[in-house]
């Protein structure tokens, strides 16, 4: 093979030296089978080993399904109890069990049998652990995300949750069913994404759960704009603030209605005479909020529905991903008959309903981190200046593991308020670095699965009420029907009691008046039962009217999706779950209605571009609603920003510092309502521009830049396309994901699908004498990427169709298998 | 054939119990035994385990309705998932034609 005929026949002559090669050839060519086989089971960089990867027997190829998997009994050791998991059409697993332990364990198993990846990759992000498993690519984010305190918080979390013997036992009793599941697999039962990324998983401690938890705090509130704020007061000035983020639209609908009397006095809080003045320009920017992660969620008593039960309805919008962030199950023991949607890592269920109630979620935008700028003594940072004395830091290891490499380790300084960040000037690189500790929810000891033990088991308003009570993060709307004909929303979690602005600019880490001095008593929270309006809904607007005698934010979703919400159900009766299922589907856009009319009438017609006036006549006749075969939509959403842009990012773009951008929906009412706001002039040219010259000059932007993007004006344009919405792979695995999803929806439309965001679980419940379930989430049961459940239920997301969900009262007879644990 | 035949059993076999390079000790065991020709050693071992690893992947690719394959060609970047098995197949191949080959090296007598 390696040597050629004119060189053996040279060779052969010497019968030394070709024993010599001989024996040189063989050694070479086993030389290289070892290198091969050393080579394909290697990692190099993101290629997994490809011998073991692709080996038919355990490597990939043993993930591809080739049949409905079997019923088993499973004689497991160390497990003395007795459950039953049936497995319905769409492979819901339906655990009965004899007691509340059988029923975690088996939960736990269930889990991590179709969910082990998703189950440790979360709970490794959560804890800055990712790089011990796939590598230093991940080191900056594990640094990250221990720099903000999420270990901390979580090593805080478990300390509470062992002090409450419930919370303790269920939490081990899933993890005992994790660890059965794990300890029984071998190397080609490992989920596919262990075998590209090369690691096995690992054992599973309670610790995860509230490393989870927290993660789900990250994901909700841990965003803030403090130096922006500070920033655009320090460059716009106070009056600027005023108008944008202090003044609402006058279409913003709280979610507590108006009409709602507060009756008691507000614990007092002390405020500082002058606001503090931050060191200007810092870099705080990988902490701000991400734009746009809302919810809905709405409850209509008897009185407007056909059955005379009310009705709920809930759809939590996350980052979409394949797997999904739900499972969907049924927990059914001696004090618990309860369905709906688990976060991987936590025992019970976070939204769903039982036989007397129904509970759902939506997010609070209170704020809930804040940072402080510190005054250490010497460099040493051994000591900080606060209320008058320098007071001792502490110091905490974080010892980050690194895949292949040496381990990282980072010092950070904690004060009082957190952990502490420094931050460099962006403008002045002599400017001194300025130091900022953060005060974050996150950091609080808390047991939230509490709630949801509660919430699980509840009979009935008090029960609900109860369960809150135990909440702290990240804040929720919660909204609760009952067939007792209750209906509820309690804006609920441990919430600073916090003076009128406190912390949404940069705060004084000397001064004790900047802390948080307390907390707004629970059953303080803003919260309503029964309204006159026979309705209750949220949608991530504002919580409360301003006479709620406490701040919570400044700064929550505009009005339009909330709106929309409320002026539906005011008008709907004889309600059917049908009609909900409907309303989480409206693609009505409050942001087109209150904006496009005005745009059509400033735009000049004589200076269109090629397909203007088509293009025109199309807006005229569109009727807002943001739907995947119109072309408006596309052109509304492109034209709509271009005109913002114009307007806002000259003045905007005069500083490198960061600003903070004026909500869409307070940005329209000004420039309607005030023709000569400064803004809209282009401060780079000397004339003095209006807004009819504003509007044309973006239109005619848009169609040159959809021409570009999308090809010539016709079909390509349609929303379902330009909406890009994809739902990626949870660890952006390419192809394991799914893109280009044809899809209906907008940010600010009821239905909030946009691109790679949108409704993660869609549910409509009927409660009454025989309860009703309807729910879909973009993804399936199964999180193996070679099962046909991996992702079946996208389409029928896409299209909302929601699956009745089989709530069962008893073990049921057909399933499509079983796994029974003895 | 025998050798072919062989070399197709035990790797199946071997496989059932010793991760994937398994295959190189069937293949060095059945080449050291089977003493083929240094230029036939090579492509027998490549064609059994071609055949063997091409067909269990093809017959995984057949039943599964093409749900994994397609998504490892989209994540490899090379098409088609036909591409995936053909890879697997010669993935095998390579291994096991090297191994046939060491083993008949480590006897071959002068000829």
């Amino acid at each position: 093979m390696f040597t050629s005929n004119r060189f053996l026949t040279f060779v052969r002559n010497d019968k030394f030296i070709y024993g010599w090669m001989k024996v040189f050839k063989s050694v070479l060519t086993l030389f290289l089978l070892i290198a091969l086989i050393f080579a394909f089971n290697t990692q190099f960089g993101s290629v997994p080993p490809l011998g073991k990867f692709f080996d038919p027997q355990a490597g990939f190829w043993a993930n591809a399904e080739t049949s409905v998997p079997e019923s088993e009994e499973l004689e497991l050791e160390g497990f003395d109890g007795n459950a039953s998991v049936y497995f319905d059409d769409r492979r819901v697993p339906h655990i009965f069990a004899d007691n509340e332990y059988d029923l975690y364990y088996a939960q736990g198993y269930v889990v991590a049998r179709d969910r082990l990846f998703q189950l440790e990759l979360q709970t490794l992000d959560a804890a800055g652990r990712l790089a011990e498993k796939i590598g230093d690519r991940a080191l900056e984010r594990d640094r990250t995300t221990r720099r903000r305190g999420m270990p901390y918080g979580a090593e805080k979390a478990l300390e509470m949750m062992k002090a409450d013997p419930k919370t303790w036992e269920i939490v081990n009793a899933y993890a005992d069913g994790v660890n059965t599941y794990i300890s029984s697999l071998d190397s080609e039962d490992l989920p596919l994404e262990y075998k590209i990324l090369d690691f096995e998983p690992e054992e599973w401690t309670p610790i995860k759960t509230a490393h989870l938890l927290k993660n789900m705090t990250r994901t909700l509130a841990g965003g803030n704009s403090d130096d922006a704020t500070s920033n655009t007061i320090a460059y716009f000035g106070e009056e600027f603030i005023e108008k944008f983020f202090e003044t609402k639209p006058a279409l913003n609908d709280p979610i507590i209605p108006p009409s709602r009397e507060w009756d008691f006095d507000a614990m007092p809080v002390q405020a500082p005479d002058t606001l503090y003045k931050p060191a200007s320009a810092v870099e705080l920017g990988e902490y701000e909020r991400p734009e746009g992660i809302g919810s809905n969620n709405w409850a209509v008593s008897g009185s407007k529905t056909k059955s005379g039960y009310p009705i709920l309805a809930n759809d939590p919008h996350l980052t979409l991903t394949l797997p999904s962030i739900w499972y969907e199950v049924q927990l059914h023991a001696p004090g618990i008959n309860s369905y709906g949607v688990s976060l991987q890592g936590t025992p019970g269920i976070v939204i769903g309903f039982n036989e007397n109630v129904a509970w759902g979620v939506t997010n609070v935008g209170s704020d809930v981190m804040d940072w402080y700028e510190i005054k250490f003594k010497d460099d040493s940072q051994n000591e900080y200046w606060h209320d008058g004395e320098w007071k001792p830091t502490t110091m905490r290891v974080e010892e980050i593991k690194v895949k292949g490499e040496e381990t990282v380790l980072d010092t950070v300084i904690y004060t009082h308020h957190g952990p502490v960040t420094k931050a460099e000037s962006k403008l002045d690189e002599e400017r001194e670095p300025a130091y900022h500790a953060l005060r974050w929810i996150a950091h609080e000891a808390s047991n939230d699965i509490r709630t949801f033990y509660g919430l699980n088991r509840a009979g009935n308003y008090d029960d609900y009420v109860e369960a809150l009570s135990y909440y702290v993060a990240p804040a929720q709307n919660f909204v609760f029907a009952s067939n007792e004909g209750d209906i509820a929303l309690w804006v609920n979690g441990k919430l600073p009691n916090k003076w009128k602005h406190q912390g949404r600019t940069v705060s004084d880490g000397t001064d004790p008046l900047y802390d948080w001095q307390g907390w707004i008593p629970f059953e303080h929270n803003p919260h309503v039962k029964n309204p006159e309006r026979e309705f209750v809904s949220s949608a991530n607007q504002e919580s409360a009217a301003p006479d709620y005698p406490y701040y919570l934010d400044d700064d929550f979703a505009p009005f339009e999706r909330g709106r929309r919400i409320n002026e539906r159900l005011a008008e709907m009766n004889d309600i059917t779950a049908k009609d909900m299922q409907e309303l989480q589907m409206d693609d009505f856009s409050h942001y087109a209605k209150t904006l496009l009319p005005s745009l059509l009438e400033w735009v000049t017609t004589d200076s269109l571009v090629e397909n203007g006036d088509e293009i025109l006549e199309l807006m005229k006749d569109w009727n807002y609603y943001m739907e995947a075969e119109e072309i408006a939509p596309s052109f509304f959403r492109h034209w709509s920003g271009n005109f913002y842009r114009a307007v806002l990012y000259d003045e905007f773009g005069t500083t490198d510092v960061s600003l903070r951008l004026p909500s869409r929906d307070r940005f329209v009412e000004i420039v309607k309502s005030e023709p000569n706001f400064e803004f809209i002039d282009n401060v780079e040219t000397e004339e003095t521009e209006t807004r009819a010259q504003i509007a044309t000059a973006s239109f005619n932007e848009t169609v040159t830049e959809l021409t570009n993007y999308l090809g010539e004006f016709g079909d390509d344009w349609k929303w379902g396309y330009f909406i890009e919405n994809d739902v990626d792979h949870l660890a952006s695995i390419p192809g394991l994901g799914r893109q280009n999803l044809f899809s209906s929806g907008s940010g600010e439309a009821v239905n909030a699908t946009r691109g790679q965001h949108g409704p993660s679980w869609r549910m409509v419940v009927e409660v009454g004498p025989e309860v009703k379930g309807y729910g879909v989430y973009p993804g399936g049961a199964s999180g193996n990427p070679g099962s046909p459940n991996y992702d079946s239920m996208i389409e029928p997301w896409r299209t909302g169709n929601l699956f009745e969900l089989k709530f069962m009262k008893e073990e049921p007879s057909e399933y499509l298998y079983k796994l029974e644990f003895r | 054939m025998i050798l072919l035949l062989l070399l197709i059993i035990t790797g199946y076999l071997i496989n059932l119990v010793l991760p994937w390079w398994g295959i190189a000790i069937t293949g060095l065991v059945l080449g050291f035994q089977m003493k083929p020709k240094s230029g036939k050693a090579f492509g027998i071992g490549f064609l059994a385990l071609f055949l063997l690893w091409g067909g269990q992947a093809l017959y995984t690719h057949l039943v599964n309705d093409g749900i994994l394959s397609t998504r490892i060609a989209e994540m490899l970047g090379v098409g088609s998932p036909l591409l995936v098995v053909l890879i697997t197949g010669v993935l095998g191949g390579l291994i096991s034609g090297l191994a046939v080959l060491s083993g008949s090296l480590l006897t071959n007598k002068d000829k």
